[in-house]
């Protein structure tokens, strides 16, 4: 029953009532049978999950929102063609990092939309401007901000491997073995990729200081 | 003297000096404790930050932070990038999203239905009233079917004559 465990804020009881020993796999055949509502048993269970993966590779919340949305109806949309051989977790995974991934590939556009909002002082703006509320020198804020957008595009400059294997360690806290399993990749290719790119980031970030 | 140390407490930086002393070889080891520099530094940040450096390599690095501006600015700089990370991980999506994913399926299975050839959407009812119109029909036919199950006796004419309600009931032999 890995899905209950992690269904978070999801009223476990109350799915424990309608569906007492359902799988995923159960509940995909039913999807697929014409049941299509018990899909949000699996929305509501893995929405957080896929959320985090696209905060990692956005860095903001309404891109994210937008995004985890795509990623479940591609996921609707390609259930006849989910397998089964890998867990429905791994499958859901790769589908946000590629969705992720296409998202930030088309980026040019959105780089200067964003740097527009910014400066704009709408979107992400506001997200950052909450801790303004505690009585805090405007200044300082304004300087932590920076550092924040800094350090956001220092994550964001890592290589495309790496950055997904930082993603996936970080924000959604998997071993290496799940994240080797959604990499199509070995453990050991996996742990080169992390210690690579901390080495990475101490240098860019040690760059960027002298700078 | 030299000093008995375990290899276990200093599990990568040390350096270690190996001698053999005596007839019977007994193996010393030497602990050099190594000079911290930038460079190991910030190699063993993490695992200070982490607090899984052994307790004279924490104090070590400790130390070093306090007096070095450059690896005092990176330390803050990674705490700074964990606590981002965080704070974005503590993000909630959107309430409504699971109501709006369901939205979007069901209007894209609309869409698919309205985008299908025009000779599927007439096809589709048409079968589906012909279908309805051949079950009724042959439910019909069977009902209408002559009775040939002939293999069954006639009932003879004289019990058909019995008039049940005169014949004596059971209980008369009863409470004899």
């Amino acid at each position: 029953m890995r899905w209950l465990k992690s269904a978070g804020e999801v009223d476990a009881s109350s799915i424990f009532r309608k569906f007492p020993v359902m799988t995923d796999t159960g509940i995909i055949k039913l999807i697929l049978q014409g049941d299509k509502e018990k899909y949000t048993i699996l929305v509501e269970q893995y929405q957080q999950m896929v959320f985090r993966t696209c905060m990692g590779f956005l860095h903001n919340k309404d891109d994210a929102d937008d995004l985890t949305q795509d990623v479940f109806i591609n996921a609707y949309q390609s259930l006849p063609r989910f397998r089964g051989n890998a867990a429905f977790s791994t499958w859901l995974y790769r589908i946000a990092v590629n969705a992720s991934l296409n998202k930030i590939r088309k980026s040019p556009l959105m780089m200067i939309r964003q740097q527009f909002e910014n400066l704009s002082g709408d979107k992400k703006g506001k997200e950052i401007s909450v801790s303004i509320t505690d009585g805090e020198d405007p200044e300082k804020i304004l300087i932590r901000n920076e550092h924040v957008k800094w350090v956001q595009r220092v994550l964001d400059s890592l290589p495309e491997n790496q950055r997904i294997a930082i993603v996936l360690s970080k924000y959604d806290n998997l071993s290496q073995r799940e994240i080797a399993e959604i990499m199509n990749a070995s453990e050991g290719a996996v742990e080169a990729l992390l210690q690579r790119a901390k080495k990475n980031l101490r240098k860019k970030l040690s760059a960027q200081r002298k700078n | 003297m030299q000093k008995r140390t375990s290899v276990k407490n200093y599990p990568h930086k040390e350096k270690i000096s190996r001698s053999a002393v005596g007839k019977n070889k007994v193996l010393f080891l030497t602990i050099k404790p190594v000079k911290m520099n930038c460079q190991l530094c910030q190699k063993e940040i993490d695992a200070y930050r982490q607090v899984k450096l052994p307790h004279d390599m924490m104090t070590q690095v400790e130390s070093h932070l306090k007096t070095c501006k450059t690896c005092a600015g990176i330390y803050r700089q990674q705490i700074l990038a964990e606590r981002i990370i965080k704070g974005e991980k503590e993000l909630q999506p959107d309430p409504f999203l699971t109501t709006r994913v369901m939205a979007q399926i069901d209007k894209l299975d609309d869409e698919r239905y309205k985008s299908a050839p025009s000779f599927i959407k007439v096809l589709k009812p048409v079968l589906l009233s012909i279908s309805m119109a051949a079950a009724v029909a042959f439910g019909i036919l069977i009902g209408n079917l002559p009775y040939s199950g002939g293999e069954r006796e006639k009932i003879p004419v004289e019990l058909t004559l019995i008039d049940d309600a005169a014949i004596e009931s059971v209980d008369v032999f009863a409470n004899e």
